[in-house]
């Protein structure tokens, strides 16, 4: 089971701030999951903009990554600061 | 003597915590305090939001007073700050730093503070009468951070 995060403007985009997915079909990295994502959130692209930071297992990724499905991922936006 | 970081969801009262702190800095002779606080800004803000990613922020902050520790001669450090909603007035973040001399006291906290209006991971939503807004870190919080990088 995939643990999805989804912090700041993008949890009111996503309608959420978390859940629990199992690997959708088809999905088989990071890339396409952000893809099955907005998709499936109507998030018009939110996950793809490049200022939007991927974490897996709460270690920063960048380009795409295979995925098992088993993962704690998160997407974060610019960080506000304190 | 103690290095430790704190993420609060409910209020806490700087005051005390800074009186414990001061109990946990050996023989430091300075120590230096930050308290800020949510600003009201002419009735236009009524409360922040802010949410953290557990663990990840804890471990950015931990990392940053690493750092400080690095440049400083540092007895003991004390950040906390809030998450969840935080209204006009309520403090919203507590950095103390402690030392043998007041300038490495002073400066650290500076340093740290600089950290967390930058790159700290935390969102912060700003609610208003009217509507609201995601609010990033401004020009000069990043430009007050660059100092550090030319000393």
């Amino acid at each position: 089971m995939l643990k999805i995060y989804y912090f700041g403007r993008l949890g009111e985009r996503a309608a959420r701030r978390e859940e629990n997915l199992v690997l959708p079909e088809g999905v088989t990295s990071i890339s396409t999951l952000k893809t099955w994502l907005d998709r499936s959130h109507d998030l018009g692209g939110a996950l793809h903009d490049k200022s939007v930071k991927t974490m897996i297992n709460q270690s920063l990724v960048h380009g795409d990554i295979a995925l098992q499905g088993n993962e704690e991922i998160g997407f974060l936006p610019p960080v506000g600061g304190g | 003597m103690g290095f430790d970081a704190e993420i609060l969801n409910t209020g806490f009262n700087p005051g005390s915590r800074l009186n414990k702190f001061s109990k946990t800095c050996g023989d430091a002779g300075a120590i230096a305090s930050f308290i800020g606080r949510v600003r009201g800004q002419s009735g236009e803000v009524n409360q922040l939001r802010l949410e953290s990613y557990p663990g990840v922020t804890e471990q950015g902050i931990e990392q940053a007073i690493e750092q400080a520790q690095r440049r400083w001669p540092l007895a003991s450090v004390l950040i906390i700050h809030r998450i969840g909603i935080v209204a006009v007035g309520e403090p919203i973040v507590l950095v103390a730093t402690a030392a043998k001399h007041r300038r490495a006291a002073f400066q650290s906290c500076d340093y740290l503070m600089d950290y967390l209006k930058t790159d700290a991971v935390f969102w912060k939503h700003q609610s208003g009468p009217d509507d609201g807004e995601w609010i990033e870190p401004r020009q000069q919080d990043y430009a007050d951070k660059t100092r550090w990088s030319e000393t």
